[in-house]
């Protein structure tokens, strides 16, 4: 049986250039060089998207805007742009980032995904599933949706 | 010979012919049989007859075999001698079963076979050949076939074309019709590649009018166009034996085989040409360029205008955003644009060449009457299109600005024909629009509106370049140019002087009043005009001497004062650099005169000036370049900065920033002039001249003193150095006699004892004032870089003096000492003054019984200058030096493989075993030493002097100061300390020893050749990580700390040492992790973190009860503070967690 695409043909966006951080002028050992908003989205924007071979960058479901971060209160807020009102790949997309962001920052960071106001059909209902420790853990103790995510999260860790 | 009996070899033929075998078994059978027969050990004639059956039975599938069986020995045979008749029964035979379309496969394999085999030994007869030919034609249809045989059809074919062109030379229209029904609609890249080549051949094969391809023409090419373009989508990893680049060749050999074929090429070439398909375009101005050049003027002229309007379309991308975005990315599409402008222009090149030698005025008249390029340049001059709008113009202003360079480029007629038409207008539109600007300067105060046309000016100067290549292919002959009624010569003539004066306005005017994005362009065109006038060949130069002087003086001009414009003074800079290597390439004497008064001399002299604006490391590299254009100019550059190192120097100036200056003059001097002179022609003279300067400037005590109180004495020193170390021998030895002649008129010495023996240090007092330890080390940093071969007068008196002030912890004097003993240890030349090694001997007991002295009083005199206030303190601070010069001094032993080198180190162990610590230093010590190490016991010191022993410097003992280097002397040194270090560890039980033991052990070990250590990692392995545990804990160890890491990640790139490692994998695993967190060195963390990663791929019941470690300590780090860490440190938590 074919599965139907829930969005067969996506608009591809072009890969950003990567901003390349300049090496520090002097080399300090001790100066401190903060986790900040692109290195979160260094983080996420490989992630493959559930259905198509391209990059959640390249459909602009994330983008380095999207995120906001309070390092001193040790808080990141992730909003992400499903490609259509109603995907039902947003809680996979949504689930992808939550686990590749809890497996690369610090466990001091209260990770919190939302879908873009208005993007979604059922927003609330995503950012509720999306928000709650046991459902995301339910979740991952689900074999297949388990493999689906680490099988969208391989190119990030290349 | 003997004869195999027939019951060996017949089963291989039965193994052959049962197609229940498998393809391994087959051709292990047919070569068993070509072995034999090529062994003479079976004969054809036997083979044949005793495989008659098969070869005639009316079972096909048996016959099929039987068949492919003959031809394959015979193909494997092909370097075996047959006789005539042979050959001839075969050839019967093959062609022959040519009609026996079941067993076809066999008749072609011999039929190839035979018509491969080479003259000496045996070869087809042409007769027969003929004969093949046609019953090939009769029975093969080679469409019907498979692909192999098809392939091996059109093997046949080229090889009969290639090798036997008289058996086809006769053949009628019906053959020739034949081979082309042959290739009709094959498909196969491989065939293909054949079929293309069998009809360039072909083709080939007739080339008169009345001949058949001149009648075949138009079907043959109706055949070959619809391949054109090629279209081909294998990619690398098909294996196929062609790819599209040989497809399309060939296809474009077959094109270009006959002139017939120009009534059809030529327009489908053209009509492809408006394809959407960049690739299509590509092929077709390929294609079209080997066409023309293959046709001839002849046939072409007609096509002259077709062609032109064609590429006309094509260079100014008239039918734009047609072409197909097949790539993803718009800079692929970019390129792939620019490759098929560039192609259109070479075509055009082409045409013009070709097509131009029948009828010269053709092309000209085609194209400098065409419309739009007389509307473009109508435009360009016109006012309102003055100004660049935007990039689309550019690329247009270019294409145009190709084509007419081409054009004028390609003959002399060409080049006065352009110049005629729009030479002379477009520069005075050019002085036009500059009038109207400096008008609107003036009236405006500086915000004009209407900059200067850069079309006209771009345009102008691409004439200009034009007329340069001209005159360049013709410049033997130029007064014929000059003369000549009519001339490119003569229009260039009368706009000259306005021309140049245009061009230096826009250095002062055009930079202001443009957007930045446009600037560039314009100052880069204006300096190309310059440039390309100031670099026409000599005699026909149409520039009077004054002129060049002005263009000359306008670039330099740029060079002394506007550098704070980057682009117009790099960009002025290099069109400097072009002209001065211009004048030595064509030998130009009296330009030469002109551009060394005029370039060279201004510019260099701003190495000497001092109150210039100019940034000195704008001045060095505007020296530098220039200096590159020749030998000349580059020595007038090194003997100015010498003049303004000798002064700097010289003149007591008390500026703070001296001694940067210096040193500054003296990088650019020794590290850009000196190997840029010595590479072109090994001008060491002025080396030597430099060298004996310098040391007139320090022959007395007053200018020492000022020297190492402005802080010159390090660059000087350094200086010195490079200078000694590119002189010859004899160079050297000049140099070395007159600082012995300084050091002793300075100092007054003892000299008779001196040469005879090693005196005490209470016989000769030296004071050990500043200026004399800066003479002395002056004097070392010329000893350090002298030849081993290089005569050394009274060495004793030398060594003497360097012995003293090595007591008294002088490192200079130690460096001299370490280079003495390491060049002329037993050198026969000194042997007759005094055995050097005993020498040796007694230097090295003075200083181990000074260190191990107890108090100073008896080995050191506290002179007045040195106000060691602390006298005990004094002494400890000179022990450290000794312990580093011993380690200098074995250093040198090391590196000539000298025995000696056994009891220094041995010393120097004792010293890292002994428990004595000494208090630290006080703080107000004057010379800190080891850097950033406060607390400094005698065992540090000693753990360091191997340090010094093992790792490469750059002060001396090197290649580049002429060291004596024994190979693998790291690895020697390594082999016979280590079971040493090993058992001191083992017996060591007091912490603090058994920490100075790891730091001795682990310079030894870091600097050893990786490799070297790997072998002997089972024995080392466990005190690495030891040591890597304890050294951890202190800062002071950390560059220790990285190298053994690193040590410790080869030893996980070896096999070898991965055992090693699997072994001790508890232990390995906690001191990375413990490493992990490694807080003075980030990159420590980082590489613990890939070793970490490396591990995880090892067994995995092996590390599996250590993951938890890993992950907690990956966990950490991933809130490290630096970025890479915690990027490192999400890798190494992911394979672990997978793991």
């Amino acid at each position: 049986m074919v599965m139907e695409l829930i969005n067969a043909n996506p608009v591809v966006h072009e890969k950003k250039e990567r901003r390349v951080r300049q090496a520090p002028d002097t080399i300090d050992e001790n100066a401190a060089e903060p986790i900040d908003q692109l290195e979160i989205f260094d983080h996420i924007r490989d992630i493959k998207d559930p259905e198509h071979p391209y990059s959640l960058e390249q459909l602009n479901v994330v983008t380095e805007d999207s995120i906001e971060l309070n390092d001193e209160s040790n808080h990141v807020r992730v909003t992400f742009t499903p490609t259509v009102e109603h995907c039902s790949m947003a809680t996979i997309i949504g689930l992808c980032i939550r686990v590749k962001l809890v497996r690369s920052l610090p466990p001091r960071y209260k990770v919190d995904i939302r879908v873009a106001p208005g993007s979604h059909a059922t927003e609330a209902a995503v950012n509720k599933q999306l928000n709650d420790k046991e459902r995301v853990a339910a979740a991952l103790e689900n074999p297949n949706l388990l493999g689906m995510v680490e099988e969208c999260l391989s190119p990030t860790f290349d | 010979m003997a004869r195999v009996p027939p019951g060996d070899w017949v089963p291989h033929v039965e193994a052959y012919v049962d197609v229940s075998r498998t393809a391994a078994q087959h051709s292990a059978s047919v070569d068993a049989l070509a072995a034999l027969v090529n062994k003479d050990k079976l004969t054809l004639f036997d083979l044949v007859s005793k495989m008659d059956m098969y070869l005639t039975t009316t079972d096909h599938i048996v016959r099929s075999r039987g068949i492919l069986l003959l031809g394959e020995i015979l193909s494997r045979i092909s370097f075996k001698w047959l006789d005539v008749n042979t050959i001839a029964t075969l050839s019967d035979f093959f062609i022959s079963r040519l009609s026996d379309w079941q067993a076809i496969r066999g008749a072609l394999v011999g039929c190839l076979a035979l018509l491969q085999r080479k003259q000496g030994v045996g070869c087809i007869a042409i007769a027969d050949v003929k004969r093949l030919v046609e019953s090939f034609l009769q029975n093969v249809l080679v469409q019907s076939l498979a692909a192999a045989e098809r392939k091996l059809c059109f093997q046949i074919l080229s090889c009969i074309l290639d090798r036997y062109p008289e058996a086809v030379k006769t053949m009628g229209g019906e053959q020739l019709y034949g081979i082309c029904e042959a290739i009709d609609e094959e498909k196969d890249p491989e065939c293909l590649k054949l079929s293309f080549h069998v009809v360039e051949v072909v083709m080939k094969l007739f080339p008169d009018p009345s001949g058949l391809a001149a009648q075949f023409a138009s079907d043959v090419f109706e055949i070959l166009s619809k391949y054109f373009p090629v279209y081909f989508t294998h990619g690398v990893g098909d294996d196929l034996d062609a790819t599209r680049d040989d497809l399309s060749r060939a296809l474009m050999h077959a094109f270009c085989s006959t002139q017939y074929f120009e009534p059809f090429a030529i327009p489908l070439l053209l009509d492809k040409l408006s394809s959407s398909l960049p690739l299509a375009k590509l092929d077709s101005l390929k294609y079209l360029d080997n066409c023309i050049r293959f046709y001839g003027a002849d046939r072409m002229a007609g096509h002259a205008s077709a062609i032109w309007y064609k590429l006309k379309e094509v260079i100014f991308n008239l039918s734009s955003d047609q072409i197909l975005l097949t790539t993803a990315s718009p800079k692929d599409a970019e390129k792939n644009k620019n490759q098929i402008v560039s192609e259109a222009l070479n075509c055009l090149k082409t045409a013009i060449m070709y097509i131009g030698s029948s009828d010269k005025d053709l092309f000209i008249n085609l194209i400098l009457l065409d419309e739009d390029i007389v509307n473009k340049i109508r435009s360009i001059s016109s006012a309102e299109k003055s100004v660049l709008g935007s990039l689309e113009d550019l690329t247009q202003l270019h294409a145009l600005g190709s084509v007419i360079s081409i054009l004028a480029e390609s003959s002399a007629y060409f080049c006065t024909r352009v110049l005629q038409e729009h030479f002379t207008h477009l520069v005075d539109v050019l002085g036009a629009s500059a009038d109207y600007e400096s008008r609107q300067l003036d009236t405006c105060n500086g915000s004009p509106s209407a900059p200067m046309s850069y079309g006209a000016l771009y345009l102008s100067v691409q004439m200009l370049s034009s007329c340069r290549e001209v005159a360049l292919i013709s410049y033997e002959d130029c007064s014929s140019v000059k003369l000549a009624k009519e001339s490119w010569w003569l229009i260039l003539d009368k706009k000259l002087d306005q021309l140049i004066h245009l061009l230096g306005s826009f250095f002062t005017t055009a930079s202001r009043s443009l957007a930045p994005m446009f600037r560039q362009e314009y100052i880069s065109c204006a300096v190309k005009g310059l440039l390309t006038l100031a670099t026409f060949p000599e005699q026909c130069s149409p520039l009077p001497s004054n002129a060049y002087e002005d263009t000359l003086l306008m670039l330099t001009s740029v060079i002394i004062s506007k550098f704070e414009n980057v682009d117009l003074w790099r960009l002025s800079l290099k069109a400097l650099t072009s002209v001065g290597s211009s004048i030595a390439k064509f030998h130009a004497s009296q330009k030469e005169v002109v551009y060394c008064r005029t370039v060279v001399d201004k510019i260099v002299s701003l190495i000497e000036s001092y109150d210039t604006p100019m940034p000195l490391s704008l001045r060095l590299e505007a020296s530098y370049e220039v200096g590159t254009a020749g030998l000349n100019y580059m020595l007038r550059v090194a003997t100015s900065l010498e003049v303004a190192i000798i002064t700097n120097i010289s003149e007591a100036n008390g500026r703070i920033e001296c001694a940067e200056h210096v040193a500054h003059l003296f990088e650019c001097y020794s590290s850009r002039v000196l190997p840029w002179l010595l590479s072109s022609g090994g001008v060491s003279e002025h080396a030597l001249g430099f060298a004996l300067r310098l040391l007139d400037e320090i022959k007395d005590l007053t200018a020492l003193d000022r020297i190492s109180s402005q802080g010159l004495l390090d660059p000087l020193m350094t200086g010195m150095k490079l200078l000694v170390a590119v002189c010859t021998e004899g160079q050297q030895s000049l140099i070395v006699q007159k600082a012995y002649n300084i050091i002793c008129s300075v100092l007054s010495l003892p000299l008779k004892l001196m040469s005879h023996r090693l005196l005490n240090v209470d016989e000769l007092v030296p004071s050990h004032s500043v200026q004399e330890t800066a003479l002395i080390s002056m004097f070392s940093s010329i000893i350090v870089a002298l030849r081993p071969q290089t005569p050394v007068p009274n060495i004793m008196v030398m060594i003497n003096l360097f012995t003293v002030f090595l007591l008294n912890g002088k490192m200079p004097a130690a460096y001299a000492l370490a280079s003495v003993f390491n060049k002329y240890l037993h050198n026969p030349e000194f042997q007759h003054e005094k055995q050097l090694d005993k020498i040796l001997d007694e230097i090295l007991e003075r200083c181990f019984s000074t260190v191990l002295a107890n108090n100073c009083s008896n080995i050191s005199h506290p002179s007045d200058d040195v106000n060691f206030s602390d006298d005990s303190s004094g002494n400890r601070l000179s022990k450290i030096d000794i312990l580093s010069g011993l380690g200098w001094i074995g250093k040198g032993l090391l590196m000539r493989g000298d025995e000696k080198v056994k009891g220094i180190s041995m010393f120097l162990l004792r010293f890292v075993c002994s428990d004595e610590i000494l208090s630290s230093i006080p703080s107000h010590q004057e010379e800190p030493y080891g850097g950033d190490s406060s607390d400094t016991s005698l065992a540090t010191s000693a753990a360091s002097a191997f340090h010094v022993m093992m790792s490469d410097s750059g002060i001396c003992l090197n290649k580049r100061f002429h060291a004596r280097i024994k190979p693998l002397y790291k690895q020697r040194f390594f082999s016979i300390l280590m079971p040493i270090f090993l058992s001191k560890i083992k017996e060591t039980t007091a912490i603090v020893t058994k920490l100075a033991l790891y730091r001795a052990f682990g310079h030894i070990i870091s600097n050893a050749p990786v490799p070297a250590v790997i072998t002997e990692a089972h024995q080392i392995f466990l005190v690495v990580v030891d040591s890597l545990a304890k050294l951890s804990l202190e800062i002071q160890d950390k560059d220790l700390v990285y190298s053994l890491l690193l040590v410790l990640s080869g030893m996980l790139m070896d096999e070898k040492g991965k055992e090693n490692i699997l072994d001790n994998i508890h232990i390995t695993i906690g001191v990375l992790t413990q490493l992990v967190s490694y807080p003075h060195m980030m990159v420590v963390r980082e590489t613990a973190l890939q070793c970490l990663v490396a591990i995880s791929t090892f067994p995995h019941s092996k590390i599996y009860p250590m993951r938890l470690k890993v992950l907690q300590a990956a966990i950490m780090a991933l809130d490290d503070k630096k970025r890479a860490v915690r990027r490192e440190a999400i890798r190494c938590r992911q394979t672990w967690q997978s793991a």
